[in-house]
């Protein structure tokens, strides 16, 4: 395992990238049963690879409609895939993960997990975007089937007294969990939220939970339902029974389902659904399509050997990360010159030849990537769903984290244009910053990094790193600062202004009349600006600050979202909604859409003030908290 | 010709019913459907339809071992499931017309099935019995067809069949509609109720006391009170009697102009459907047929001279060339009942006297019904005098202004006149249709994540829809308020003001914060 590490961390030092096999993905994992289809693959498969190699030619073909793609890569790129595929192959090999070569990242970012127990101390132990978290591989394990992510229905579950910190993400682990179980396991039936694909053919491609070759049975028959509809000339939505749901996605000969009894709105889980796919669609291309069309029978799952992570850590992703169901992202607080010096040297990149230059960063504790800037080149724009999925793909891939190396992969921007590949250049500054740089050229690795070279120096000079870091420190908007008074706020957040934090205890003092939080019983509010596609959400406050009470609370915005949002007949302009939890307040205009959580006693007078503060509060800060005047974005 | 006309009116509805108890092994499957409508549709597609519905009750029970499928929604159809009695499952099928694609109303469309049910198990007992006491079937299909086709064809309207859809949200089937009393009138009727009682001589009989098509009083259990009011006002009442005059009842829909074609196409279809249930039943002979009573049929209640109402659904006694009273059943106690009904004016009295208690059939009957007579008439005659004084007409409990629903308990409920309802926006009744949907997914959340029997969910939403209308939903204590506010202010504050003054005002407080 550690010889993984030191073999991808040096790859910056290599001077031929092209021999490198240091970034597997999984795509190039079609061209290993390509080479391999002798040993694991069966001969269809390698012959189906062998037709999507092709395929992914055209459809970089295809993105020369786009971009700048000359015809030579595709032959270069071809070799280039054809050694990293022995790389993987020998991964694959080596059964359990432990195999040497460079090439097992992939394979082993996954078997850390399922051989947890043998390897407690892994090296990369931090794990995902927890990684901060003081519980170590093991630990973190151990405390998985604690963990309500992998919930098991029982009474009383969803309330709080979670002994987790505010951080107790970092307990969740990647990748696949209870590979033991199938659908005859009591416990796997007992999951709050399976997702499944699957072919038309009824093969299991993907399962949560349970091993995909056991469900077998199952998904025949998810198949025979969704062909029996179909072949009444309808199509199935969903079915509802008692509190569960089951949601039913065609996308082509791809069929997607997720049975949950979380009481999320089927808007919600059917967006879900299209994301999972949007991943799918990222790792391999619409492209695949084609191989069902020539093999009904084709069996995916060696294409997308090693992905249970990425898909996994998606779907985990469901419950915490409002860019999941607000369809836009958000960007980290920094001072509006920090940005634009940030901004200027993205887009000196972005007339060079690169597609999209993003400059990113992980903020706090397992929170989602925030973005710091980005920059896309002439027409070119990037939709939100397509940077969560591509955020997903980097952060919860292994062989991206491994700071100072540097990566390059294919992946396709499902939103963008599904039927291509496009080249993802991914380079960490530090544990939570992050450069990508996209291009349509397979060949453009030097010339990636040449940009990222100069953009490091730009940066450093400029001394965005560190103020990026000062701000993930310091975190964004806080409800407590919402003071009574707006005054003194204009122009900026107090975190931006350096104003002592010694100050915010009192104000927590002074506005909890109404439980805790801000003013009027505010808890947490989510703002999104409808043109710029962003959202800034507060910090986290008291009471909101166990994970079980803000999946809570993400779960009742998602709601809202969906009510406000309904199709047909919305989007509704306002909505007050009172239980047992909390006020919520919804306003939606042709600008912005605001959600605000408050105590579920607060006064409807106040929080209406108070939501009409928020508001002003975000408009005065609004160049620090949002990239502003990104002019590919006006779309 | 039959057939044609139900075609068309089965455009847009299958009802199937099923007990899976039957026909488990292969080749037999026919004999697991009960019901189908319509009847004419090949036995394949039955079938198919009843395979995918049971393949998706098993596959639920993975993972909902408890309440299996309730609702399959495609593109164009939804399938609305009602497990009636254990095994025994009704399932409705629905054409999503494209307007009513936005919200198709699966909990009042799943309350059509079960009012269905609860009237079949009032006159018949449950099918389960049924099923039971002949276990071919032929007795109880021969039994379904006609009453379901009968109650189908209130939903008629014109040759469409119109079932409850978003333009409804401001009704709540399956719950009672009660009338408004003063003191000194609930006095007189509570008096009454006692003199009835008292008149069948035994003290376990019943009653329930309709003024026009709201219930007065009531002393049967709140189902069996549903059912019988459901009844009640489906072909007892004066607007029931009268089909010509229009009710502003939600039970009673259908105009006198859509009546007569509706039930001439139900007839029809109804023999049509005997053939084919004959062909497959052979044990099911003619005698069989003839006994089969369509207590729904149409404009069989005429009020006699005596005031009692009388029907010939039951037939007629042979000996006093008078028509034999029905008998119906209790949900509880599975008592048998006979059924009398009086009529003075607007004033609808159902006495239910135990089979049990009447030795000689009519002849006791009519004893009791003299008694009734002697004891009760004036006090009738008074209380209906003090109730018509009182009532305000059809648009009594209209409040100018608000467009609401109240519902209480899940059981009684009152809302604004249908005519003044039909004045909102689409779009408001849309946005509402949908809240409730919402509301409906919260309450049952709220039951089944609480172990407590009493688990009322305390909810306030108001929402202001697209068109600038107030959509509200309150539910307190058990109690249920949505409200459609069209004319009001734009600012959120002004909408809560106008509940809390309508809580004040019609629903004592309960909806009030303070």
């Amino acid at each position: 395992m550690s010889s993984s590490d030191s073999s991808s961390s040096s790859a910056s030092d290599d001077p031929n990238p092209k021999l490198k096999p240091q970034p597997l993905e999984s795509q190039f994992q079609s061209s290993l049963t390509l080479e391999d289809s002798d040993g694991v693959a069966r001969t269809d498969d390698a012959s189906v690879a062998e037709q999507q190699q092709e395929q992914q030619d055209e459809g970089s073909g295809n993105g020369s409609v786009d971009g700048v793609v000359n015809v030579e890569d595709n032959g270069h790129r071809d070799s280039s895939d054809r050694e990293e595929g022995i790389g993987s192959g020998e991964a694959r090999d080596g059964d359990g993960g432990s195999g040497g070569g460079g090439g097992v990242v992939w394979r082993r970012a996954n078997s850390e997990v399922e051989l947890e127990v043998e390897a407690p101390a892994s090296p990369s132990s931090s794990g995902y975007a927890g990684g901060r978290g003081s519980s170590g591989a093991s630990s973190a394990s151990r405390a998985d089937d604690a963990s309500e992510e992998d919930e098991i229905e029982v009474v009383g579950n969803d309330d709080g007294g979670a002994v987790g910190a505010p951080d107790s993400q970092a307990e969740w682990t990647p990748g696949k969990r209870h590979v033991d179980e199938d659908d005859a396991s009591i416990s796997w039936r007992k999951r709050k939220k399976h997702f499944f694909i699957l072919s038309n053919s009824g093969k299991p491609i993907y399962s949560r939970y349970g091993d995909e070759h056991k469900l077998a049975g199952f998904s025949a028959t998810l198949q025979a339902i969704i062909s029996f509809v179909e072949n009444g000339g309808d199509r199935v939505k969903y079915v509802k029974a008692g509190m569960h749901q089951v949601v039913f996605l065609v996308k082509g000969p791809i069929y997607l389902v997720c049975i949950s009894c979380t009481e999320e709105p089927f808007e919600s889980l059917v967006a879900q659904l299209e994301l999972v796919y949007g991943q799918m669609i990222l790792i391999l291309t619409k492209s695949l399509n084609r191989c069902f069309e020539k093999n009904p029978k084709f069996d995916m799952t060696p294409l997308l050997g090693g992905t249970d992570v990425v898909f996994s850590a998606l779907i985990h992703s469901f419950s915490w990360n409002p860019a999941a169901f607000l369809h836009a992202y958000a960007c980290l607080p920094l001072p509006y010159a920090t940005r634009q010096a940030a901004g200027a040297i993205l887009q000196d990149v972005a007339d060079s030849g690169v597609l999209f230059a993003l400059l990113m960063c992980k903020h706090r504790v397992g929170t989602s990537l925030k973005v710091i800037s980005l920059v896309g080149a002439q027409k070119a724009s990037l939709h939100p769903d397509d940077m969560l999925l591509l955020g997903n793909f980097i952060m919860s891939s292994e062989s991206f984290r491994q700071v100072t190396s540097e990566s390059f992969s294919p992946i396709c921007l499902p939103r963008y244009n599904p039927m291509a590949f496009l080249h993802a250049y991914v380079h960490y500054f530090d544990a939570d910053t992050y450069l990508i740089l996209l291009t349509t050229r397979s060949d453009a690795f030097y010339h990636l990094k040449d940009c990222r070279i100069r953009i490091e120096t730009v940066l450093l000079k400029s001394n965005v790193l560190s103020e990026v870091q000062r701000s993930t420190l310091d975190g964004g908007m806080r409800v407590e600062d919402l003071s009574v008074d707006l005054q003194q706020h204009t122009g900026s957040t107090s975190r931006v202004e350096d104003k002592p934090h010694t100050e915010t205890p009192e104000r927590i003092r002074e506005s909890s009349l109404v439980g805790l939080g801000g003013p009027a019983g505010l808890w947490h509010f989510l703002y999104r600006s409808v043109y710029l596609d962003q959202y800034v959400s507060s910090e986290f406050s008291s009471p909101i600050n166990t994970h079980r009470q803000q999946k809570r609370l993400y779960r009742a915005y998602q709601k809202l979202y969906v009510s406000m949002h309904s199709k047909g007949i919305g989007p509704h302009k306002t909505q007050f909604r009172r239980d047992e939890n909390y006020v919520l307040l919804c306003w939606v205009t042709p600008d912005f859409e605001l959600y605000a959580a408050f105590d579920p006693l607060a006064d409807k007078a106040l929080a209406i003030k108070t939501c009409n503060k928020v508001c002003q509060w975000v408009k005065d800060v609004e160049n620090e908290i949002f990239l502003l005047g990104a002019s590919p974005f006006s779309w | 010709m039959g057939l044609a006309s139900v075609n068309t009116a089965s455009e847009g509805m299958q009802l199937c019913i099923f007990d899976l108890r039957r026909g488990q092994q292969e080749g037999q499957e026919l004999d697991k459907i009960l019901f189908f409508f319509p009847a004419d549709l090949p036995f394949a597609t039955q079938l198919s339809v009843i395979g995918l519905s049971e393949g998706l009750i098993t596959f639920t029970r993975i993972f909902s071992p408890d309440a299996a499928c309730e609702v399959i929604e495609a593109e164009r159809h939804s399938h609305v499931f009602y497990e009636a009695e254990s095994d025994i499952w009704m399932v409705m099928v629905v054409d999503k017309s494209k307007e009513s694609k936005a919200a198709c109303q699966v909990d009042a469309l799943r309350k059509v099935l079960k009012e269905v049910h609860s009237l079949f198990v009032l006159f018949h007992g449950t099918m389960r019995s049924m099923l039971e006491k002949e276990t071919s079937g032929g007795l109880i299909r021969s039994h379904l067809y006609p009453f379901i086709t009968d109650y189908l064809s209130d939903f008629l309207i014109g040759r469409k069949l119109q079932l409850p859809s978003f333009h409804d949200c401001l009704m709540e089937r399956g719950t009672v509609q009660m009338l408004t009393v003063g003191r000194e009138a609930a006095i007189e009727v509570q008096s009454l109720v006692k003199v009835l009682e008292c008149s069948a001589g035994t003290t376990s009989c019943y009653s329930l006391v309709l003024f026009q098509d709201l219930l007065v009083s009531t002393t049967l259990s709140p189902d069996d009170t549903i059912s019988l009011f459901t009844y009640a006002v489906l072909r007892l009442t004066p607007h029931a009697l009268s089909s010509g005059a229009t009710s502003w009842s939600y039970l009673q829909r259908t105009n006198a102009g859509s009546q007569v074609p509706a039930l001439s196409t139900i007839t029809n279809s109804g023999s049509v459907s005997d053939n084919i249930y004959r062909s497959r039943d052979a044990s099911l002979d003619q005698e069989n047929n003839c006994q089969v009573k369509r207590p729904l049929h149409h404009n069989r209640w005429f009020r006699g001279n005596d005031g009692f109402l009388a029907s010939d659904i039951w037939g007629t006694d042979n000996g006093s060339q008078t028509s034999v009273t029905p008998i119906v059943y209790l949900q509880l106690t599975e008592e048998r009942m006979y059924l009398c009904a009086y009529q003075h004016k607007s004033l609808t009295i159902i006495l239910l006297v135990p089979v049990s208690s009447i030795l000689n059939g009519e002849q006791g009957l009519s004893l009791v019904k003299q008694q009734v007579l002697e004891n009760a008439s004036l006090k009738m005659l008074m209380v209906e005098e003090k109730l018509s004084k009182g009532w305000g007409g059809e648009n009594a409990y209209h409040v100018s202004g608000y467009r609401y629903l109240l519902v209480d308990d899940e059981r009684v409920s009152r809302a604004s006149p249908p005519a003044k309802v039909m004045t909102l926006a689409k779009e408001s009744l849309l946005a509402l249709s949908k809240l409730r949907e919402e509301v409906n997914l919260e309450k049952k959340r709220a039951k089944c994540s609480s172990s407590e029997v009493n688990c009322d969910k305390e909810l306030e939403i108001c929402v202001r829809a697209k068109n600038g209308a107030w959509v509200i939903a309150r539910t307190s204590r058990g109690k249920e308020l949505y409200m459609v506010l069209e004319k009001a202010s734009e600012t959120l504050l002004y909408a809560a003001d106008s509940v809390e003054k309508f809580s004040n005002r019609y629903c004592s407080g309960v909806f009030s914060l303070d």
